[in-house]
């Protein structure tokens, strides 16, 4: 059964930040609650990407330090992304929920869409022209 | 249950905010604001019941004690309540917004303390910091409220209190009970049960065995989904199990009952208007039926469900068997706006219509028939019910409730009462012009195993000398007033539960 967040499977995905061309794209996380675990930062240019249908065009993960980080994606075209953060505070490798699927670690979406469900592709959807810094509150 | 219900659904009125911000209060500072009330309450000093805390702890003080406080009454009556209800130039419009202070009356040798502090709540916590409200509260709708990552973020820890085993709770509805140190206060974080229920609703209203195991229900209705998940904990304080009841609709359940054989909750039927907080949104709809659910103590998956004319309920009170009937007793609010927003205008630091325009009803449900009924007892103008949990399960108990007895100062209680269904006979104690009562717990004698015999401890506001305290009564003899009362030389704001304990963990 799906999360209600259907967050990507992120332990099955493979690195595959961009090469040394295009833009640079820096996400500034904030709002972490514990130097604990790891975030982990998916970016994707599509609404499969987004619904764990195919790969992300990028994917980091960093240890947690409690507050704000700031992670970059160099080489990435002009166009639109979305990105997903999920602070992963046990390194399981998954958004923890409860029985009825209530997260209990924080995440966070682009644009930061003030929504009680997992925010849809085209609500967190980007533009991203050359350099381009965002920043995401985890909840 | 679709576990996806949950982002459908609405967690209390944090998540409920939403991100489209309609008219505000909240906007309105001079309207409604902390402005506004301090005016009001130099004109209404009765409104130090809906007075801002504003510090974080209170005490430990020794109180002064009026009579001679019974040498053998030992122990301690925590009480909960909402406490904090401004920030900057906002103030919580809904008096179940305020965030939790827990308070402790400690009883030894005659002398007796009073200490406070607020619940660590991770939503007071960060509130602290940044000096603004920044989540989304029950019944006040907060511009720019952030999202939140669960109800967890929302709970404000502020409605009651209750002893498990050696662990001192403090309760709110739509999310964790907040464990506490019972001698310092001190938060010590949501209870986590097992990890598949973090932030699961853990109601405010638990019920306990005799042999001090307990039983507990949340809403799931919290969710987008419709029943309770029940909890049972064991009397070391420990899960033993849960079970989740489905409903077939929409229903909101503040508190249930519990007779020797089942569990009957009753839900309350709503709807939803489309913005605003959760109270702000919450509709009871008189035009449909309260479903109540009959759930054998031993076959939790087997309720057995009825149907009864609609009635607003917050708080149930005893239930007991009798010739082939279960028989519920609660207060039943006649205005059903009035209860969705209780001393609306006191929040707003104005005069509004008296507390609880509510009446003791009995549900009583025919077993054989399979038919549910209301029956009224005429007795009216009461609120938060408690009764000596020794009655045998086949009478009713002795009810306690405080009420207004004329004259009448301010629009709360000023007395206390004591509800005999059975003799038809109420007594009641009238704590004077200036004084306002809360909830009284029923304490029973040492040593005594009769039911009704010991004593009422319960709170007391004071606003014409500024202080507030606590006073003990014999329960037999409510009409005779208090045998002791002990005060403090500052006020706390109105809460509403508490829960005695005679040998609070750590102190013995």
């Amino acid at each position: 059964m799906n999360t209600p967040l259907m967050f990507l499977s992120f332990v099955s995905l493979m690195f595959l930040a961009g090469t040394a061309h295009g833009g640079e794209l820096a996400v500034t996380i904030t709002d972490i609650r514990a130097a604990e675990g790891s975030l982990r930062v998916a970016v994707v240019n599509t609404d499969a990407g987004w619904n764990n249908q195919e790969k992300p065009v990028a994917f980091k993960t960093v240890a947690a330090a409690q507050g704000e980080m700031t992670l970059t994606f160099a080489g990435l075209p002009d166009g639109k992304y979305a990105v997903q953060v999920m602070h992963d505070q046990n390194d399981n490798d998954k958004l923890d929920t409860n029985f009825v699927g209530i997260p209990s670690e924080g995440y966070g979406f682009s644009n930061n869409p003030n929504v009680m469900r997992r925010a849809h592709f085209d609500e967190a959807q980007f533009d991203l022209a050359g350099n381009t810094a965002i920043s995401i509150r985890l909840r | 249950m679709q576990r996806r219900s949950f982002m459908q659904g609405l967690l209390l009125g944090a998540l409920a905010s939403g991100s489209r911000i309609e008219v505000l209060r909240a906007a309105l500072p001079g309207e409604t604001g902390p402005a506004r009330f301090a005016a009001g309450l130099a004109q209404r000093p009765w409104l130090a019941g809906w007075k801002s805390v504003g510090v974080e702890s209170l005490g430990p003080t020794r109180a002064t004690v009026e009579g001679r406080w019974p040498g053998s009454l030992t122990g301690a009556l925590y009480r909960n309540g909402p406490a904090w209800f401004e920030r900057g130039d906002l103030r919580y419009q809904h008096w179940f917004d305020g965030d939790g202070m827990l308070q402790s009356w400690r009883f030894h040798g005659g002398e007796v303390t009073h200490a406070a502090r607020m619940v660590a709540t991770t939503k007071f916590v960060q509130e602290q910091k940044s000096g603004r409200f920044e989540f989304g509260a029950a019944g006040t709708t907060i511009e720019g409220a952030r999202p939140v990552r669960n109800n967890d973020d929302a709970n404000t820890a502020n409605t009651a209190v209750v002893r498990i085993g050696d662990r001192v709770f403090a309760l709110w509805e739509g999310g964790s009970a907040y464990e506490v140190d019972p001698v310092t206060l001190e938060s010590r974080g949501p209870a986590t049960w097992r990890e598949d229920l973090v932030a699961a609703p853990f109601s405010a209203h638990p019920l306990l065995e005799r042999d001090g195991s307990a039983w507990n229900f949340g809403s799931l209705d919290f969710f987008g989904a419709h029943g309770v998940l029940i909890w049972r904990i064991g009397a070391d304080g420990r899960l033993l199990r849960t079970s989740v009841l489905k409903a077939d609709g929409p229903g909101y359940l503040h508190s249930f009952a519990m007779t020797d054989q089942y569990l009957v909750f009753t839900f309350m039927p709503y709807r939803m208007a489309e913005s605003g907080a959760y109270f702000e949104r919450l509709r009871f709809a008189p035009d449909l039926a309260c479903r109540v659910a009959l759930v054998p103590k031993d076959a939790l998956d087997v309720p057995r469900w009825f149907e009864a004319p609609f009635a607003a309920i917050y708080h149930f009170a005893d239930a007991y068997e009798h010739r082939g009937e279960v028989v519920v007793r609660a207060a039943r609010h006649a205005d059903i706006e009035e209860a969705r927003s209780p001393m609306a205008a006191a929040m707003r630091g104005e005069l509004g219509p008296p507390v609880s325009n509510t009446e003791l009803v009995s549900l009583r449900l025919d077993l054989a028939r399979g038919k549910a009924r209301w029956e009224a007892h005429g007795v009216r103008g009461f609120e938060f019910p408690t009764f000596d949990a020794r009655t045998p399960g086949d009478q009713p108990a002795l009810l306690f409730a405080p009420t207004s007895v004329r004259p009448v100062t301010a629009p709360y209680f000023n007395a206390i009462s004591s509800i005999d269904t059975r003799r038809e006979r109420v007594q009641a104690h009238r704590y004077g012009a200036d004084v306002m009562a809360e909830e009284h717990r029923f304490v029973p004698r040492p040593g005594s195993s009769k039911p009704g015999d010991g004593w009422l401890v319960g709170t007391l506001l004071d606003f014409a000398r500024g202080r507030s305290g606590v006073t003990v009564l014999d329960a037999r003899r409510v009409g005779d007033g208090p045998v002791a009362t002990a005060w403090v030389p500052y006020t706390v704001p109105l809460g509403f539960h508490g829960w005695f304990t005679e040998t609070p963990p750590g102190t013995t």
